[in-house]
């Protein structure tokens, strides 16, 4: 097969051959392409002019582009680009850090969450993360799905139990530990600990999941199930994931953001970024001239 | 609708918990934290303070000879310090004179010489002794090792020693076993274990790179030693050796037992006397009138006036340590 | 005798010396224990933990009511301690970022752990018994809980710093408030050190003489009133090793046994616990 990318005005990069197998076709399997119905219509979360500082440094700088409900977006670059930066402002969390800190404005349907007012802890009841290391805590299965929802809801036991299986079903989890859930968190594998974060994340009911780097801890069949999961999940959360694998970005999202030491490059659907992008810095980045 | 309630708005869980008590359980957790950490500083502050105040009539009334008048006279109302004082600082003295070359001696032979099989129990047994509480030195200093010094040891000071001219005052006297060099023998064998457990942690921050360029170029132990691991590590040496000297000014029970207990200031090692902390042990208790009570709470005050300078001191040189060895 | 002949030499009689050092500190470890058991188990009859203590003379007794004095003391003032002990430590890993509050209290904790015990109990003394009129249980359990706080505090911290910030993100992305994230996951993941700690806490002030020795004092006779004074082992072995009454020295010498193996197990059972491997793999 052959596909045509046609570069700015620059010269003619290396024969084309070397880039179909750098690139990977844009539309794997089935991949419906965002409707435009949900392209047009308010997106869920709008970023305007964000910037981010640790301490004096500004590692974000002026970010704004728009992610949409029930699509999957890919923030891609190479290492220390603010991809994960920008992920973390989404749900606030470097609050914890005391000099880090972020300005401009970042909307989840219509209400900015960069205001001080804004509760933190409802604000992460209603996005959720997972982290690139899988993170169970230290007590059984089930109290790790529990913890966030006894946070916020006073569920009688059966309702609870219900909640853990769900979860642990959308997880792909289930089946794996349905004979053990009062069996430590830390007694799963890798990838098993990374679903049970995933199931934890969704069990609260979140609007938003924020996904950093979920497989690049894992072995290439853990993450499979985790791309497969994260299809699946698609359809009833806005899903934004940083990954440094471009194959990754390229079959699993919807749009993809491509950032380049802190700046926002290019912000497309994804099929049109890998097939046509628009900026040099993405073609270069895409093709694999540099890392 | 302010950002905030437009988020709520739409929330579709029902909180179990109002938000705002999240709010005050958080600030009333991190208050708690806070306050007991402050506490923790007050509470250094108040020692010091009560101390003070205890010991303010003995102050009033003898100043500063408290400092060199070597009269303990309960019945008289005379006392002074220069005793304890002087017992406190010579048996600290021996206890280190001993302690540290032994402890540099232990932690040596456990990095440097040691099977890596008995590397563990060695160090485990060696921290048992630091675990062993203050009285049972005592009690096996009064009935086993003052005997036996009285009988071996002491004896052959002072007949070996004895006549050199300046030296052999310190060993002269009849041998009873108690004493001040019995107390400081008790004293090292308690401070021992805690200098050789930081020389060996300390020893072991040395980077392995720099020890094996060393026997590289066909240095020998005692070479590596001498001139790259101490060298090294001289500063948490020192703060190790510190911290026991502090110990040791402190040690109150194995002190009292075999010390003697008698206020006086004897240039022999073998003769009785008395430590600031054994002091206090042995008549606290029996102080009835107010000036004998002040005086002896004067005497703490100046064991924690110098404990605490030393304890400074080597929290000092640790820090500096630490921040090279973060490097 | 050439260079490199006196260099052999110097290395085998230092490496030769720091082995005897050793040996020697060895030596009195086992010199002690062999005396404790030698002098101490025949003096562990039944009789020591079922009768009081006896009047000096001839009389046979036992240590029951030091015995369970120093239980009482010793498990109050762990109580007392612990948890102040592990809120601050908690406050210097989790909020003192930052602030001046921090290097303070960890440099004053320090001097207080290394600070003479004696002068503990000076203090208590001043502060309580003075204005309380008499002496008291309750004094010693204060002093003793004043040399609990710095171990905690130093074990708590140092372990809760251990535990990966990742944990803690994990939490909080799920909109736990910070104390709850605190108490169910970080203590969570660090029992097993914290446990540790108090276990060293308690080895340490279950043989201290001197903070008693002004505070809870001593009591022939059984007491259960903490607000008076109470028979503990330490001062009780101090009282009856230094007696001339040979009854009163056996009982010592069984009562120097039994907190010696005590703290010992207590050690050895603590190092255990810390060595069974963290709850992070």
């Amino acid at each position: 097969m052959s596909i045509e990318v046609t570069p700015m005005d620059t010269p003619l990069p290396p024969p084309q051959t070397i880039r179909t197998h750098l690139v990977a076709p844009a539309v794997p399997r089935d991949k419906p392409r965002a409707t435009t119905a949900a392209a047009t219509a308010e997106p869920k979360i709008a970023v305007k002019d964000l910037k981010f500082f640790y301490h004096d440094f500004m590692a974000v700088k002026g970010v704004s582009l728009d992610l949409h409900d029930k699509c999957v977006t890919a923030f891609i670059g190479p290492s220390g680009c603010g991809k994960s930066t920008l992920l973390r402002c989404l749900n606030r969390i470097y609050e914890l850090y005391p000099d880090q800190r972020a300005t401009g404005e970042v909307m989840i349907d219509g209400a900015n969450i960069l205001d001080p007012k804004m509760d933190l802890n409802l604000l992460r009841a209603r996005v959720g993360m997972v982290f690139q290391k899988p993170t169970p805590f230290p007590m059984s299965i089930y109290d790790n799905i529990a913890f966030g929802v006894r946070l916020y809801e006073r569920l009688p036991a059966s309702e609870l139990d219900a909640r853990v299986e769900h979860s642990l079903r959308r997880a792909a989890l289930w089946d794996e530990v349905k004979d053990k859930l009062k069996a430590s968190g830390l007694s799963l594998s890798g990838g098993q600990q990374q679903r049970l974060c995933i199931a934890r994340a969704i069990a609260v009911k979140p609007e938003v999941l924020l996904l950093d780097e979920p497989a690049s801890a894992l072995d290439p069949l853990s993450t499979q199930r985790i791309e497969e999961l994260i299809a699946e999940l698609k359809s009833d959360y806005c899903i934004v994931i940083v990954t440094h694998n471009m194959q990754q970005a390229a079959r699993s999202s919807d749009y993809t953001a491509f950032m380049y030491l802190g700046e926002l490059v290019e912000f497309d659907e994804t099929e049109a970024m890998f097939t046509h992008p628009k900026m040099r810095q993405t073609e270069d980045y895409i093709t694999g001239r540099f890392g | 609708m302010s950002g905030t309630d437009a988020l709520a708005g739409r929330l579709r869980l029902e909180p179990a918990r109002g938000v705002s008590r999240q709010k005050v359980e958080d600030a009333l957790f991190r208050g708690a934290t806070k306050a007991f950490a402050i506490g923790v500083l007050l509470l250094l502050l108040a020692v010091l303070v009560s101390l003070v105040v205890g010991s303010l009539p003995a102050i009033r009334k003898f100043g500063l000879t408290f400092l060199w008048d070597q009269s303990w006279n309960p019945v008289k109302d005379l006392f002074g310090g220069l005793p304890a004082i002087y017992g406190t600082l010579v048996t600290s003295a021996i206890a280190m004179l001993v302690a540290v070359p032994v402890g540099l001696g232990v932690a040596l032979f456990l990095t440097e010489l040691c099977p890596p099989w008995a590397k563990r129990p060695i160090g485990v047994l060696v921290e048992l002794l630091a675990a062993i509480p203050s009285i049972i030195y005592g009690i096996w200093g009064l009935f086993i090792l003052a005997p036996v010094l009285q009988l071996t040891v002491q004896p052959f000071l002072v007949d070996v020693l004895g006549p050199i001219p300046i030296l052999g005052a310190l060993f002269a006297g009849p041998p009873l076993g108690l004493g001040i060099l019995t107390a400081g023998f008790i004293l090292a064998f308690m401070v021992l274990p805690f200098i050789a457990a930081v020389t060996r942690d300390v020893f072991q921050t040395v980077p392995a790179v720099l020890r094996e360029s060393a026997y590289g170029i066909g240095a020998t132990t005692a070479e590596v030693v001498r001139d790259i691991v101490i060298p090294y590590t001289r500063v948490g040496i020192v703060g190790g050796v510190m911290l026991g000297l502090g110990r040791a000014l402190g040690e109150t029970m194995a002190v009292t037992f075999v010390i003697g207990n008698a206020h006086h200031v004897s240039t022999s090692l073998l003769a009785p006397g008395t430590t600031i902390s054994a002091t206090l042990a042995n008549e606290f208790t029996e102080a009835v009138d107010e000036l004998y009570t002040s005086s002896l709470i004067e005497l703490g005050l100046i064991l924690f006036v110098i404990t605490f300078i030393v304890l400074a001191a080597a929290k000092f040189m640790l820090m500096r340590l630490e921040r090279r060895s973060a490097r | 005798m050439t260079l490199y002949g006196k260099r052999r030499i110097t290395n085998y009689v230092v490496l030769t010396l720091s082995l005897a050092a050793t040996a020697a500190g060895l030596l009195v470890l086992f010199l002690i224990l062999g005396a404790l058991l030698w002098y101490g188990i025949p003096a562990l009859k039944i009789m020591t933990f079922t009768a009081m203590t006896p009047p000096p003379g001839n009389t046979p007794g036992g240590l029951l009511n030091p015995i369970f004095g120093s239980l009482v003391i010793t498990a109050a003032a762990t109580a007392l301690g612990t948890p102040i002990g592990i809120l601050t430590g908690t406050f210097l890993a989790e909020f003192g970022r930052g602030t001046w509050v921090a290097p303070a209290v960890r440099f004053v904790n320090d001097i207080l752990l290394s600070a003479p015990s004696i002068v503990i109990g000076l203090f208590v003394y001043e502060m309580m018994v003075v204005p309380m009129g008499h002496f008291s249980a309750w004094a010693g359990v204060v002093a003793l809980a004043i040399i609990v706080i710095p171990v905690v505090v130093r074990t708590t911290e140092n372990v809760l710093v251990l535990v990966p910030s990742s944990l803690r993100e994990a939490a909080i992305a799920l909109g736990a408030p910070r104390w709850k994230v605190i108490v169910a996951v970080t203590y969570r993941a660090a029992i097993q050190g914290m446990l540790t700690g108090v276990m060293l806490a308690v080895a340490r002030i279950a043989g201290e003489t001197a903070p008693l020795l002004f505070t809870a004092l001593n009591n022939q006779f059984w007491s259960s009133n903490l607000n008076g004074p109470m028979a503990n082992l330490p001062v009780v072995i101090f009282q009856f090793a230094l007696s001339p009454y040979a009854n009163w020295q056996v009982l010592a010498w069984g009562g120097a046994a039994l907190i010696t193996f005590t703290i010992l197990i207590l050690n050895i059972l603590a190092r255990w616990v810390a060595s069974r491997g963290s709850f992070q793999q």
